[in-house]
């Protein structure tokens, strides 16, 4: 108990060196909880993208793909207006091995009133669609009627909320669950209601790439799942021959872009951190050091009043556990107060699914990154601890005379 | 009574972040048609507490009474309470989260306002201690 109050007393005697130790092992903290937050969060945003891509096949316009704007909206939620016949469709449920084919349609440079930013729409066939609608289930169980909307995550208008389209009052009937991508930022609704918003846009003067009266003829996407038993490559293959002007793009290959970006990211990040807790180890074994050859004076009268050797350099140990435990406590708060509120910031910059895991994950990250701080820290002050607890008392205080 | 007050200095750089930032990086949506949202105000008003945070700090790192400084900074921490519920809360912002104001302006602030905050009142309650010890 003595000596684990003279400990305290020793960290609070010295406040600038504990604060300067304190903050060392902050940033090792920081680093490492920070870090694996972010990498969390783009692996929890894949797997989400991966789920939530439940077609096999994508086929949309050349011009959309040639732009990789349908990657652009789906990742990070760029609003996309692009078109194709929709005899496309029928051309491609013919083809062998196409067991669901659901169309959508996307509406761009709407303005509407509720943030002042064009929104993406997405109108989509309730009938058919295999893509939208078990996500939309989770929220809203009952048939989309004319003029309601769906929205995504980051459309701020809660549950029976009117959103001005165009002047049209769409009235918002659920919001979807966060998917990290860029469908968090758009507004679904039925094809009918998709046509009611494009005749408001024209009786407004705004034209679009397509016009009311052959929005029935013209889709922006065909969602296909291939039966069981099919190759997908030799049915993407087929589709693309069987379509005009379009392309047919496997989810796998669109899966791997991302997977390719994600893993060079995570190295990334993860060498940073190596390259920070390599930095701040050699520091704090070198501050260790230094604290010992100052103290050299105080543990030789600590062992001449008979403190034994494993007391002294248990109590070293146990002033640089506490360091490090309130240091580790700092970092992981830091890096929440950093790293949390700006959630939407970094999934913008970094362009890739990004998607907060969940609070057990959290909370496992932050006990582990304390963990290692204080695992690193009482690393770092063993030598330092070793070398004092080996000190002759008479030689150490005749050297000072 | 001592001059210096650590919670008054460091209040007073946060509001200089608060003041600058809500006019420049850390500040609303800018509208490509000129206009304005909401947004704005909540910014505008970000400013006027920035400011006055400024002027309520820098008084009391000047000022040599301890009760005085102490007033000053509780005064102060209320204002930075206040600002954390401006964008938002008490001012309405943009309808989509991945816009300016609710993916910078408000998460920065509502962090700049609480550590103002948290300044102002372990400033605040140093210097009203002090003064009893010292009377």
């Amino acid at each position: 108990m003595k000596r684990r109050s003279l400990a305290v007393k020793n960290l609070l005697r010295k406040p600038g060196r504990t604060s300067a130790l304190v903050i060392l092992t902050a940033l090792l903290a920081l680093s490492v909880f920070g870090g694996s937050v972010v990498v969390g969060s783009l692996r929890q945003g894949f797997r989400s993208l991966e789920s939530r891509l439940g077609a096999d096949i994508i086929v949309v316009p050349s011009s959309a793909q040639s732009k990789v704007s349908f990657q652009n909206m789906l990742l990070q939620g760029t609003n996309g207006a692009f078109y194709m016949d929709g005899k496309n469709l029928d051309r491609v449920r013919e083809v062998a091995g196409v067991e669901l084919a659901a169309p959508q349609v996307f509406l761009a440079s709407l303005k509407a009133d509720c943030c002042s930013v064009k929104i993406q729409v997405i109108g989509f066939d309730p009938e058919t669609d295999f893509f939208v609608r078990p996500w939309i289930e989770q929220s809203y169980t009952r048939q989309l009627g004319d003029l309601d909307v769906v929205v995504g995550s980051k459309v701020e208008s809660g549950v029976g909320e009117i959103i001005r389209i165009y002047d049209e009052r769409c009235k918002v009937v659920g919001r979807l669950a966060a998917t990290g991508t860029g469908l968090d930022t758009a507004v679904y609704c039925n094809l009918s209601t998709m046509k009611m918003l494009l005749t408001a846009a024209e009786e407004k003067g705004v034209s679009h790439k397509v016009s009311s009266d052959e929005s029935d003829d013209r889709i922006s996407a065909i969602y296909v799942k291939v039966k069981d038993g099919y190759d997908i490559g030799a049915v993407n293959s087929e589709i693309q021959g069987h379509t005009r002007k379009c392309s047919a793009v496997r989810t796998k290959s669109m899966l791997t872009d991302v997977s390719d970006s994600l893993s060079a990211i995570s190295g990334t990040v993860a060498t940073l951190i190596g390259a920070i807790w390599l930095l701040s180890l050699v520091i704090l074994v070198v501050a260790f050091v230094m604290i010992a050859n100052e103290r050299k004076r105080e543990f030789a009268v600590l062992r001449l009043l008979g403190t034994s050797r494993a007391m002294l350099g248990g109590m070293i140990l146990k002033e640089s556990a506490l360091c490090s435990l309130a240091g580790g406590a700092l970092g992981v708060l830091t890096a929440s107060m950093l790293v949390f509120p700006f959630t939407t910031l970094i999934e913008t910059r970094l362009g890739l699914p990004y998607l907060r895991p969940s609070a057990g994950t959290i909370t496992a990250l932050a006990l582990a990154a304390l963990a290692a701080t204080v695992m690193v820290g009482s690393l770092a002050s063993s030598w330092a601890s070793f070398r004092l607890s080996r000190v002759d008392p008479g030689t150490v205080l005749r050297e000072g005379n | 009574m001592k001059r210096f007050s650590p919670g008054a200095a460091a209040a007073l750089a946060l509001s200089a972040v608060i003041t600058v930032g809500s006019v420049s990086l850390l500040g609303p949506c800018v509208h490509e048609d000129g206009s304005f949202g909401s947004c704005h105000w909540a910014g505008q008003a970000l400013l006027g507490i920035g400011l006055l945070l400024a002027v309520l700090s820098l008084a009391a790192l000047l000022v040599k009474d301890g009760r005085l400084r102490a007033g000053m900074l509780f005064a102060a921490a209320a204002a930075a309470i206040l600002g954390i519920f401006v964008p938002g809360t008490l001012i309405h912002l943009c309808g989509m989260a991945t816009m300016r104001c609710r993916a910078v302006m408000r998460p920065a602030m509502t962090l700049l306002c609480a550590l103002t905050a948290l300044s102002c009142l372990t400033g605040g309650i140093a210097a009203y201690r002090k003064a009893g010890s010292e009377k």
